[in-house]
């Protein structure tokens, strides 16, 4: 990997966290959906370039089937705001990067305590000569099952927690 | 046939959920209480031809890994343990069969994911049977939808999302200096190497799991959350989920994967002594029931990471029985708790008082295990602080064992207001015609005080056949 | 054999533990349940007696292991305290109803026999601290459930006998430090050096346990507080059994009390101060339960003299006098009790001429009040005049004293006979009548062992006997306890005295009730019974008071003191607590940063360490 590939890289790094951050601390849920995509996107595009085409593959499906739940479950809780509200948000909203400053003088601190010796070697290659499902259902079938129960116990919480209570069962 | 404990419920759930009408429904409650008694039943006979390693064709056939040791017997019997509870108290708190079913299924899944958590051989697997737990365990807490318990959902999700971010870039940079998963694989790596980015990786990892266990200064969304869940939720998360997923982690990472640094020790008696301090003073001025509870629970798990972090067999046994313990008498608590909320309606503790005349088996259950919390004799609680206290002792951290038992005296004054002001004393007006919990919790309480009494009296015995064990298992 | 001593304990436990968690109604469960246990419990000591066995089980280490020994003391005490148990359990069947906690209340007696019977038979002296420091919970837990300020005198219990425990454990571990074993049977001290101060501990541990002075302050508040079986129940008979029982061990086996040793008079003056002071309060009593309770004291001082005395005859007397007073004491709590339960109230001012109107129960008071004050034929009487015996042997003043209380009691009993049944029938409530016959049985049963004993005393005295096996040097005949004429003489002449200042105290006031006016307000004895009447002899009072004097002699150092544990501690403990609970503010921003400061700190840490 040559300078160039790694700047490229960091480059796209720091646009994720923007993204990131603007999905976040966005009140419109319009920005954030878009603020979501931008950041799913620029991960897809990391992971092609860091050799996992599969898993980039991958992030854009579950990122756009995500989303669509995302977005029904969100505009079924919401209701508009007061304009009054709006604007004691908008004020609240800034307060919130108070933290942001605090965050990086801590890391300088960490950073000027701490001496990292990083001399591992370049992996070898896990999963770069063994195909991927090779992997997923060989190699790690427990941990497909895991994820497999992380689904269900999802679908449940929708269930749960996205349910209208019926008025005649109370 | 490890592997049956964690695939049968899921077949049964996914089975139960098969629409064939309200049969199903209702036969879900009897299926998850057999499932949990055959739990707790396997974990203390210690079965041999279910754990045994002679019949491996189950296992090989669902191609898993499970290894199953003494300390995973000790977190299998209080899952077990734990979950029925939880299931009894929700038979007396959620009476539409529909949430009924659903809470059921959540907590089947919660249970199964810490049982998985206990016996993986696998730094990856244990993440992903982490994550089930979490999630289960979001859910349940937001289970009653109202802000409160949205809101602690909310919290405990934030945290546990930087938990997991911790736990898989620790999880990242050791398969990097390993190559592969295996707990084995690991240790071995980092005998070998001296990178310092296993440090790193070392404390990201512990961190994550301390995020996870609740333990001070990571401990901000557990109040919240216990308080705000419904009292079922309360009684598996205080009394299990933040354990397994914490602090058995954490002894299990120390042991078979990180190793006893000379550092993580210190920091573990450092981050133990001031949970133990914060939550024993924060529980002191608490106005709820709850969350009171919540904060003894940070209070009792600073204990178990004192004993870790003094690291001798004596005091990692100890820790071990402590946890059993807090298990046992802090879910007590919480079924405690929950007969008072669903009497009462409310944990505030100055609409109570002078319960224990009207619910005599809650009030005196509720004695025993604040008194055992407190670590009072002959009760279990006892013995395992006194290990723990005896144990720093030897190591000479006199320090910390003479803050251990100062702690305690604080953790009976806030015990004992609490049964001042709840159980004993006038009773309070217009509680006239309250009646006692209904039977599920009734039984609940009844079991769980029982046990800490028979550990209590019959320590010695308890101590050849669970302690002193796991206590061996850490001598190298 | 070896289950069957364990079933002592396990029968009154397993019963305890059913009996609290079985439903409230019907109310005949639990009763019959209790009855049951009870009834088993003796019917199983009555098989022990005559059959030494003994089992033992490793509990802990370091020589800590449950080992129980039956022989003829510890059988005799356990089919006592069986008997008891069962009497008293019958009695308050009925008199416990429509009262609250009276399940726990069941519970709680059934517990106790337990641990009584586990004390008794414990052969390891940790294992017998173990029962005898648990009776001291169930004792809290009775009077607690009494009336609604009942645990303030709880409390008082628990301090008292408390503070004797704990002599008592140290006592213990100095003499597991010298002699390396904590059997029982098998240790044997001198007290010499810290023998004697181990001998002194738990000398302390007995005494506090049998309620003698100075041990004793809580008994007359207990009798006003705490449900009246327990009244019967622990100070009447099984504190004393236990307590007794364990004086006896501790002085004939375990030290080898000598006549002429420091520790035998330092036995018999406790024993004899205790008859004087107690009754002396008892005679001025105006409540029939609280009078009763002085007596329960003063009585212990016989018992204790008796064995302090270190004679063959003495020490007999003593463990007869103790079975005799549980049997006529704990009748005498249950007429109070069936006074309390048909007249509604137990103050002699407001009783009178109940003795037409409980006839039954006035005949059970008259032979066991004959019976306290030591008149022939009844039990007391023999009991007694074996303490004399002993007491004029080792010293006149010792018998003085004893004699002394002899008069005071039968005065005291007197009056309280007079006031209670004769004299002008009281109008406090209509239609009083005897109680019922569930309620009558056990006095009757009581009254009856009281005459038994006393006609046939040559059987109680050879089952106790044995007692003095290996204490008493085989040449002396231990068979032969001749009445002594000339004291039996004396103490007829002294009943007769007692009588005759009764009639002229009636004469002189014209009233039962304050017939020994003219000994309450002598003129000096008078200010020092206010004075006791207020409390201020009471070593508990005298106790706290002393902790005050002290303060207030040093008071810059008492506010300083005040102000550390009153103030200063919670303040600071509320104050830590404040701020913590501040610092929770319920955002999980802060909680964030808390945790990702925290991690920054876990890393430097990791690489640098903690130093």
């Amino acid at each position: 990997m040559t300078i160039n590939h790694i700047s490229i890289d960091t480059a796209l790094l720091v646009v994720m966290m923007i993204a990131a951050l603007w999905t976040v601390m966005g009140r419109s849920l319009l920005k954030a959906a878009i603020g979501l995509a931008v950041t799913s996107a620029i991960i897809t595009i990391l992971m092609f370039r860091l050799d996992s085409p599969l898993a980039a593959v991958f992030e854009l499906s579950v990122c756009a089937g995500l989303m669509t739940v995302v977005f029904v479950s969100t505009i079924s809780l919401t209701r508009p705001l007061a304009h009054k509200e709006i604007v004691e948000l908008s004020r609240e909203r800034h307060k919130r990067f108070g933290y942001l400053p605090l965050l990086l003088i801590l890391v300088a601190v960490v950073l000027t305590f701490v001496k990292i010796r990083n001399n591992i070697a370049a992996p070898p290659a896990v999963g770069a000569s063994i195909d991927v499902r090779q992997v997923m259902w060989n190699m790690r079938p427990l941990d497909m099952f895991g994820q497999i129960i992380i689904i269900i116990i999802g679908a449940l919480g929708v269930v749960v927690l996205f349910e209208e209570r019926k008025k005649d069962e109370w | 046939m490890p592997s049956l404990l964690i695939f049968i419920p899921l077949f049964g759930i996914v089975i139960l959920n098969l629409p064939f009408g309200k049969a199903m429904r209702n036969a879900a409650f009897w299926f998850a209480l057999a499932v949990f008694i055959v739990q707790i039943v396997l974990a203390i006979t210690h079965q041999p031809i279910f754990w045994g390693n002679e019949i491996e064709q189950m296992d090989a056939f669902f191609r898993v890994n499970f290894s199953v040791d003494q300390l995973s017997f000790v977190m299998l019997l209080c899952i077990g343990l734990v979950s029925l509870t939880s299931l009894l108290v929700m038979r007396d708190t959620i009476f539409d069969i529909n949430e009924r079913f659903k809470f059921i299924n959540l907590l089947m899944l919660a249970s199964m994911g810490m049982s998985g958590i206990v016996m993986v051989t696998d730094i990856f697997t244990m993440y992903i049977f982490l994550e089930i737990t979490a999630i289960a365990s979001f859910i349940l807490i937001a289970f009653e939808k109202d802000v409160y318990a949205l809101e602690g959902a909310f919290k405990y999700m934030v945290l546990s999302a930087l938990a997991s971010v911790l736990i898989l870039a620790a999880t990242a940079i050791l398969l990097l200096g390993a190559g592969s998963a295996s707990f084995t694989a690991i240790a071995d790596a980092i005998h070998r190497t001296d990178n310092n980015l296993i440090a790193v990786a070392m404390g990201l990892f512990v961190c994550g799991l301390l995020i996870k266990g609740g333990m001070v200064p990571f401990h901000g969304w557990l109040p919240d959350a216990y308080g705000a869940a419904s009292p079922a939720v309360s009684v598996l998360l205080a009394g299990i989920v933040t354990k397994a997923a914490g602090i058995y982690t954490l002894i299990r990472a120390l042991n078979s994967i990180l190793g006893f640094d000379a550092n993580i020790k210190a920091l573990l008696l450092a981050l133990g002594t001031i949970s133990i301090l914060v939550g024993a003073f924060a529980a002191i001025g608490q106005k709820d029931f709850k969350r009171m509870l919540a904060y003894s629970s940070i209070s009792q798990t600073g204990y178990i990471v004192l004993g870790f972090g003094c690291a001798t067999p004596l005091a990692i046994a100890g820790a071990v029985f402590h946890l059993f313990n807090h298990s046992i008498f802090k879910s007590l608590l919480f079924v405690n708790s929950a007969a008072v909320e669903t009497r009462l309606g409310s944990t505030d503790m100055d609409r109570a008082g002078g319960l224990a005349q009207k619910m005599p088996i809650t009030g005196f259950t509720s004695v025993i295990g604040a008194l055992s919390a407190a670590g009072i004799p002959p009760l279990s609680g006892f013995w395992s602080k006194i290990i723990i206290v005896v144990a720093l002792w030897q190591a000479g951290h006199t320090w910390y064992a003479a803050t251990a038992i100062m702690a305690s005296i604080i953790t009976l004054a806030y015990l004992l207001a609490m049964q001042r002001k709840v159980f004993f004393g006038k009773l309070a007006l217009g509680l006239e015609d309250i009646e006692e919990a209904r039977l599920g919790i009734r039984a609940a309480s009844v079991m769980l005080a029982a046990i800490i009494i028979g550990f209590g009296v019959l320590f010695p015995s308890a101590y050849a056949i669970f302690i002193a064990p796991i206590g061996e298992m850490f001598i190298k | 054999m070896m289950s069957s001593v364990l079933l002592a304990l396990t029968i009154p436990f397993a019963a305890s533990g059913v009996v609290l968690i079985i439903p409230n109604k019907p109310r005949a469960l639990k009763e019959m349940l209790s009855l049951l246990a009870a009834f088993a419990t003796l019917a199983l000591s009555l098989s022990f007696y005559g059959r030494p066995a003994s089992a033992s089980f490793d509990w802990a280490g370091f020589g800590i292991n449950l080992s129980f020994r039956v022989y003829n003391f510890s059988a005799l005490l356990v089919i006592a305290t069986s008997f008891f148990a069962a009497m008293l359990l019958m009695y308050s069947c009925v008199f416990m109803r429509g009262r609250e906690n009276t399940k726990l209340f069941y519970s709680l007696i059934l517990m106790s026999v337990g641990f009584v019977n586990g004390g008794l038979l414990a052969d390891n002296l940790i294992c017998l601290l173990f029962f005898w420091e648990a009776l001291l919970f169930t004792t809290y837990g009775m009077i607690a459930i009494g009336k609604t300020n009942a645990f303030k005198t709880a409390t008082k219990a628990f301090i008292i006998v408390g503070i004797g425990d704990i002599f008592m454990v140290v006592g213990a571990a100095i003499c597991y430090n010298l002699a390396g074993t904590l059997r029982i049977s098998e240790l044997h001290i001198d007290s010499i050096g810290l023998g004697a101060l181990a001998f002194v501990l738990l000398m302390i541990g007995a005494l506090a346990k049998t309620g003698s002075m100075p041990f004793h302050s809580w008994i007359p508040d207990a009798a006003t507080d705490a449900p009246l079986p327990f009244m019967a129940f622990a100070p009447a008979s099984l504190d004393k059994v236990l307590g007794i029982y364990f004086l006896t061990r501790i002085s004939l086996d375990i030290f080898r009390l000598h006549q002429e040793s420091w520790a035998s008079y330092t036995l018999m003056t406790i024993g004899g101060a205790t008859i004087i002071l107690a009754v002396m309060m008892a005679l001025i009593q105006k409540d029939y339960k609280k009078l009763l309770s002085y007596h329960a004291i003063s009585q212990a001082g016989y018992m204790i003299l008796g064995i302090g005395s270190a004679t063959p005859a003495g020490i007999v007397g003593g463990i007869f006098h103790m079975i005799n007073n549980a049997l006529y004491k704990s009748g005498l709590f249950l007429t109070a009790g069936s006074m309390e339960k048909q007249a509604g109230t137990t103050d002699l001012e407001k009783l009178g001429g109940m003795a037409t109107r409980m006839p039954v129960t006035f005949a059970c008071f008259v032979i066991m009040a004959l019976s306290i004050s030591g008149t022939p034929p009844f039990n007391g009487f023999f009991s007694k005049e074996l303490i004399y015996d002993a007491a004029i042997e080792r010293g006149t003043v010792f018998y003085l004293a004893a004699i002394a209380g002899s008069f005071l009691t039968a005065a005291s009993f007197l009056k309280l006979g007079h006031a209670a049944f004769l004299g002008k029938a009281s109008e406090i409530r209509p239609n009083i009548k005897e109680p019922p016959i569930i309620m009558l049985v056990p006095m009757i049963v009581i009254t009856a062992a009281c005459v038994l004993l006393g006609l046939r005393s040559a059987i109680p005295i050879r089952l106790i006997l044995p007692v003095l096996n290996g204490y008493i040097s085989a040449q002396e005949p231990l068979t032969d306890f001749a009445p002594n004429l000339s004291l039996i003489a004396i103490t007829l002449v002294v009943l007769t005295c007692a009588l005759l200042n009764h009639i002229l105290g009636v004469i002189r006031t014209g009233s039962g009730l304050k017939a020994v006016d003219h000994i309450h307000y002598a003129p000096l004895l008078h200010s020092i019974y206010d004075k006791a009447e207020k409390g201020i002899f009471d070593p508990y009072n005298i106790g706290t008071g002393l902790v005050k004097i002290f303060s207030v002699g040093a008071a810059w150092c008492d506010k300083a003191i005040d102000r550390v544990y009153g103030s200063l501690i919670p303040t600071a403990a509320e104050t830590v607590s404040f701020a913590i609970r501040k610092i929770h503010n319920g955002s999980y921003k802060t909680y964030i940063l808390w945790s990702l400061a925290a991690l920054f700190l876990v890393i430097i840490v990791m690489f640098n360490g903690l130093k």
